[in-house]
């Protein structure tokens, strides 16, 4: 499963990121940050394409050695990186689809708390929740 | 094959390889002037042709690349020119020979060469060596171009004939097979007649000629030749060769499509030179279509060449899109040998490159991502630097700036890495350096005091600890301690506290080295890191200018009031005034500040860091006036709350002045924070007026200093506050200094006094001065004293007003207004009547209970030139007074005199104080009280006509309402009784004196007992007038008159009045005899009418009386009381009681 999820806000800065305790945290910092090179690229590449029916999910926006980088971009450019090792090949285009949906309707739950000021750090129970369910390997 | 070229781009494919190198020792920069010059001839128009020649020149080649120049020609080094320096004919067969050597070095490749000997004087010895040119000196090289030149058309000539060799070759014979130097032993045992092999052959060198066709500028061709290369070595599986033919496909389509070239550095220059013989390429097409072998042209379009150049140009050619493929393709062909690995790269890059073109960013990832992939073997430190700088600007090209920082970081870490002997840390730096912008980090801290930080903290702090490290190591402290300053400052909210502490440490311990500025520090590379103040060590939360203390405090003499109300609003009062919005930004404050004083100003700081904090020199920066600031050093305690901290200064001129900011050093860091860069600061103005020097006064009492401040409801602040203790009546001399304290002499003074507790009913003036004593010593200079003296008297109720009315009720006598008693019982002298004081013991406390009056004496004072600009200064001086009771008046009473014109005022004076205390009125003897002793004290006193009084004081002042002109009537009066009056009492033991008031006792009874009456009776018996005491004489058988006069001077007319007189006798023993009728007759009527009287008039009744024996009799003039509806007082109607002796007027003449 994933080992580093992070949403990033619509200005490219981290709005909550955290990846597998075990790793080295700073890695994973570099490895989303590079991302977003890609994630505009194809960002920047979809604006020419229709504007309406876009498709949310990214893909893969690169692969390294060790891991696989997937996105997902919101209608707002809130972006969803998720880097999942990969040596579990058993994950499907799919599955990391749905994932990225529940962590959109998570996020979705956090904006809609009325204390939340958008554009600050996320510091939500629930969405914490979710990414630790993400990030447990699914037995 | 070992090094890449990192450099290369698609259009070097069409180039020609010539290196330039060096014989002996030559001095870098000559040798790199000559090389510079020579490579300027990059572009050669060949033996008048409309082709165009493509030079590559470099100065140093490994041979093992050289060796791949079969399989890719532009590997090929086709030229060689050394260079050399000589400085006689005896040192040139050396260095001829050292050039035999190099040539040996490339001799399989190489298709011609030359020497440039430098520094050579006189001529050439062997002038038969054509490849020998020799020149004076490097300065003098014009001819250097030309002979280039000429090189490299000999170059073409080689090439062209190779190209026309290899082209004729395929007409049977056999063709040799061309391999890279790897596959030498793979073809060991194969069959050189097989078909594959053959074909093998035949696809390679088509591919050859292909590569030769392009480097001879004949585009077309090559593509041909290209296009049947893929298709004999696709068939062959000959991957490599096929990689590379494919590639030399791309290569051609990049050219025709880009002219202006994939690799950016030459680019313009190679364009111009491109379109220039745009049209010439066109003109020669006919030329180039000699040589073509177009399959598909030939057959259908011989006759119309030019369109069929097109058409097979078009054919032949590669569409943008169909270029990437083939790369893809070729790329994954070299993949399939790993001795290619370097091909591979290289082909990555140029694909990269044409993509950058193309903005076709996300492929150009795919490919470089690959780079990231291909594993050559072992590469050294440098090796590694290079291929991660080269990444990390191939990223940069696709607009990956952060993929482009990641990898610039990277060759930085890897200038130092540890297997390095010697750590290039200046390298590294400017790397890092270079890697801001992918983290979007600016090293100006403005641009993070705008709200919260945002940002990838983790990585970019690390970054900067690396710059920190860097700098470091680089020598330079004043860097790292900018870049270490800027970390603290920057991403305080994202340290922990650990880190805070070990930023702090470090911090500390290089600014003992190097403290830190505020100047900006300009970096070699031309950046420039301005300065970072440190504006959340300790963060400020509001800035507040503080007022002078009320002593000091400034004033502006009111002459203009209430002009800064109208000039705002019509209105007095607005709730959207007391809101403008402009107002606050005006920033301005309405108090100010003097030139010379002590100023201070309030920060509220606050503590982020988890220990303590010191603040060394922590200023004010201010701008418009002179300042003066003394610096102050704090030590915050960890995490404090808000705690504040006072700056302060003193202005040295005047004007306007505005506080900008503040200046701090903290952990060795001199910052300068200004206050408009704050974010979330409270500020409310910060620009006051500095006033022109005001002289100051302090002011010192003989009395002692009290510790009593008066209760705040007073309003002023008092600076000063002294007490005394005095009796009730007593009158206190102080004695007050005035020192000049200031700089400036003392010109004006003014002393205005307020009583403050009001509680108590006070009599009199509280404080009272003489000034002019003390203005005559004025101007007072600086540090000269004057002397004012100042009396408090206190005067407070001597009644004690319960007691009072209790007594009263009680007292027959005092309260009848008619005249009961007898005359002889009223003594005129003072009478002292002993009364036991058993309800005193109980009321003791109330008498005892200390008072206390509080007053303000305030000194307004100027001088110097704060007062020619109208201000003042205002000092104020608190008086404190305990008021102890001396005597108190617990009753009185009024006893009419014999006269009623007189009266008698009896006192219980009651001794409240502990000791013996004597007392007495005008004229009078002393009375003596002892402690706690009530005695009565009786005073014959005139009555008053308080008319005239009341009557000028309410003309003075018009009163509101009626009960106010009665208070002040009844105080007059009061005033003038105890004028009178003048009663002092004395306490000899303490040798202190004062008066006695009677105003506070006198109530309305007594007052009207002690007041004339309007209407004024005088009896006279013969004509003599009759009153209280005398004794009419009149013989026994005369009729005696009797005259009854009646003044009127009250304001309204009296009357009529009926009036009777009764004779008596008093037997001086209660019994009085009215049955005189044989004894007394009237002559006449005992009764009289007086008819109605105007004010001031008067009216006379005469009547005669007969006493027809002898004896004392009394005659007692009754009031007839005929008017029912009466409304004047009985009091008026006192008319005094005669008494006649009558005589026997035979005992006279007996005498």
């Amino acid at each position: 499963m994933a080992v580093c999820v992070a949403v990033i806000a619509k200005e490219n800065y981290p709005l909550y990121i955290r990846s597998t305790p075990t790793e080295n945290q700073l890695k994973f910092h570099y490895t989303v940050h590079t991302s977003l090179d890609v994630v505009d690229e194809k960002i920047s590449a979809m604006g020419k394409a229709v504007m309406d029916q876009r498709e949310l999910y990214l893909g893969l926006l690169y692969p390294t050695e060790d891991y696989k980088v997937y996105g997902y971009v919101t209608n707002s450019k809130v972006k969803f990186v998720m880097v999942v090792d990969s040596s579990n090949t058993s994950l499907r285009d799919n599955e990391i689809r749905s994932m990225f949906r529940k962590l959109h309707n998570s996020y979705t739950d956090v904006m809609c708390n009325p204390f939340y000021n958008p554009g600050d750090p996320i510091q939500s129970r629930a969405f914490d929740n979710t990414v630790t369910s993400m990030m447990v390997p699914a037995c | 094959m070992s090094a890449p070229d990192y450099m290369q781009c698609a259009e070097d494919h069409q180039t020609l390889l010539v290196v330039v190198q060096s014989i002996g020792v030559i001095k870098n920069e000559n040798f790199f002037k000559i090389y510079n010059r020579v490579s300027s001839v990059c572009q050669v128009n060949p033996m008048n042709t409309q082709r165009l020649l493509f030079i590559r020149y470099r100065h140093q080649y490994p041979v093992e690349n050289n060796e791949w120049g079969d399989f890719q020609t532009h590997r090929k080094v086709v030229g060689l020119i050394s260079i050399a320096e000589c400085g006689s004919a005896r040192d040139l067969p050396p260095t001829i020979l050292k050039f035999e050597q190099q040539k040996e070095a490339y001799s399989s490749t190489l298709y011609d060469s030359r020497l440039f000997v430098f520094g050579f004087q006189g001529e050439m010895a062997d002038q038969s060596r054509i490849d020998v040119a020799s020149y004076p000196s490097y300065d003098d090289c014009a001819a250097v171009d030309k002979r280039v030149e000429d090189f490299i058309q000999s170059l073409f000539i080689v090439l062209e004939s190779k190209r026309l060799d290899r082209t004729s070759e395929k007409s049977g014979e056999k063709i040799p097979l061309l391999y890279v130097p790897y596959e030498k032993k793979d073809f060991v045992g194969l069959d050189p007649d097989s078909r594959h092999y053959k074909k093998r052959c035949q696809g390679r060198m088509r591919k050859h000629v292909g590569d030769l066709c392009l480097q001879a500028g004949m585009l077309q061709d090559a593509l041909v030749h290209y296009h049947m290369a893929v298709e004999l070595l696709r068939a062959v599986n000959d991957f490599v060769w096929l990689g590379a033919a494919l590639e030399g496909l791309c290569s051609a389509s990049v050219i025709h499509h880009y002219p202006g070239g994939t690799g950016g550095k030459a680019g313009t220059q190679r364009r111009q030179s491109v379109t220039l013989s745009a049209d010439s390429f066109k003109r020669h097409r006919p030329g180039a279509q000699e040589v073509l072998i177009d399959p598909g042209a030939l057959s259908t379009n011989g006759i119309n060449m030019d369109a069929s150049t097109e058409i097979g140009r078009a054919k032949n050619c590669l569409s943008p899109d169909d270029i990437i493929e083939k790369y893809k393709e070729a790329i994954s062909c070299y993949g399939k040998s790993k001795a290619a690995g370097v091909i591979e790269l290289e082909a990555c890059v140029k694909a990269v490159r044409v993509l950058a073109i193309q903005k076709r960013s996300m492929e150009a990832s795919e490919f470089l991502q690959n780079v990231v992939y291909i594993n050559l073997r072992q590469l050294s430190e440098e090796e590694k630097i290079q291929r991660y700088s080269v990444l990390s600007e191939l990223y940069e090209l696709i607009g990956f700036r952060r993929k482009s920082s990641f990898f610039k970081r990277v060759a930085a870490m890897q200038c130092v890495a540890p297997s390095i002997v010697e750590p290039g840390w200046k390298a590294c730096y400017k790397l890092l350096l270079e890697t801001l912008p992918g983290y979007s980090l600016s090293l100006d801290p403005k641009d993070f005091s705008k709200g919260t930080h945002k940002g990838w903290a983790a990585v970019q702090m690390r970054l900067l600890h690396e710059l920190v490290y860097a700098s470091r190591r680089m020598g330079n402290p004043a860097l790292a301690v900018r870049h270490l300053s800027f970390l603290l400052q920057t991403m305080l909210d994202f340290l922990s506290d650990q880190e805070k502490k070990d930023v702090a440490q470090s911090l500390e311990s290089y600014t003992s080295k190097c403290p830190g500025t505020m100047d900006p520090i300009t970096l070699p590379e031309g950046l420039i890191l301005p300065p970072v103040p440190f504006t959340k060590l300790p963060i400020v939360r509001s800035v507040k200018l503080l007022d002078l203390p009320v002593i000091l405090r400034p004033q502006k003499v009111k002459n203009l009031l209430g002009q800064k109300l109208s000039t705002k609003s019509p209105f007095i009062y607005s709730p959207i005034i007391a809101h403008n919005r402009s107002e606050e930004k005006n920033k301005k404050i309405d108090f100010q500040w003097v030139q010379g004083d002590v100023c201070e100003v309030q920060l509220m700081v606050y503590n982020p860091m988890p220990f303590e904090l010191r603040v060394e020199t922590m200023g004010l920066l201010t701008s418009g006036v002179e300042f003066e600031y003394l610096p102050a050093a704090l030590s915050l305690p960890a995490e404090s709350g808000l705690y504040p901290v006072t700056l302060v200064g003193v202005p040295r001129t005047t004007g306007q002045i505005t506080v900008n900011g503040y200046h701090t050093s903290v952990f060795g860091v001199y910052s300068d924070c200004l206050l408009d860069n704050l974010p979330g600061l409270k500020n409310n103005g910060c620009t006051v007026d500095v006033i022109p020097a005001l002289p100051r006064l302090q002011i010192s009492t003989s009395l002692p200093r009290s510790a009593h401040a008066l209760q705040p409801s007073s309003g002023d602040e008092v600076s000063t506050h002294v007490s005394v203790q005095l009796y009730n009546g007593e009158t206190q001399k102080v004695i007050i200094k005035l020192e000049n304290i200031g700089t400036e002499p003392l010109e004006k003074l003014e002393v205005t006094s307020k009583t403050v507790n009001t509680k108590e009913k006070f009599y009199g003036d509280f404080l009272s001065w003489e000034l002019e004593e003390t203005l005559a010593q004025f101007p007072l200079k600086p540090g000269n004293t004057a002397i004012l003296t100042v009396y408090i008297k206190v005067k407070l109720d001597f009644s004690c007003q319960e007691n009072l009315l209790q007594d009263l009720s009680d007292d027959g006598i005092s309260v009848s207004g008619l005249q009961i008693s007898s005359p002889f019982r009223h003594v005129s002298k003072p009478r002292v009547e002993s009364k036991p004081i058993n309800q005193s013991d109980s009321k003791s406390s109330d008498f005892n209970h200390v008072k206390s009056l509080e007053g303000i004496l305030n000194f307004k004072y100027s001088g110097g030139p704060g007062h020619v600009e109208g201000y003042y200064r205002n000092l104020s001086l608190g008086l404190h007074v305990d008021v102890e009771p001396s005597v108190f008046f617990t009753r009185v009473s009024t006893l009419p005199a014999t006269s009623t014109r007189q009266c008698h005022l009896l006192f219980d004076v009651f001794n409240s104080t502990e000791h013996e205390l004597t007392i007495n009125a005008k004229d009078n003897q002393d009375l003596i009280l002892h402690a706690g002793e009530c005695q009565r004290m009786a005073i014959q006193v005139d009555k008053f006509n308080f008319e005239s009084i009341s009557d000028s004081s309410s003309e003075r002042q018009s009163f509101p309402n009626l009960k106010e002109i009665e208070e002040e009537r009844q105080h007059s009066k009061g005033l003038e009784i105890n004028s009178k009056l003048g009663i002092r009492w004395k306490i000899p033991s303490l040798k202190r004196e004062g008066e006695a008031s009677v105003e506070g006792v006198l109530n309305q009874l007594v007052l009207e007992h002690l007041q004339l009456a309007p209407l004024q009776w005088d009896v006279s018996v013969d004509g003599k007038p009759c009153d209280c005491d005398v004794i009419a004489d009149c013989k026994v058988g005369d009729p005696i008159h009797l005259e009854v006069r009646l003044t009127n001077c009250s304001k309204n007319a009296v009357g009529p009045f009926a009036l009777t007189v009764i004779p008596y006798q008093d037997y001086q023993n209660g019994v009085h005899n009215h049955e005189l009728q044989d004894i007394v007759t009237f002559v006449g009527s005992n009764t009289f009418y007086i008819g109605t009287v105007q004010p001031m008039d008067h009216s006379v009744c005469f009547g005669a009386l007969l006493f027809l024996y002898t004896g004392d009799f009394y005659l007692d003039i009754k009031f007839q009381d005929d008017n029912s509806n009466r409304e004047l007082p009985l009091s008026w109607f006192c008319l005094p009681s005669v008494h006649i002796r009558a005589i026997d007027t035979l005992s006279e003449t007996k005498f």
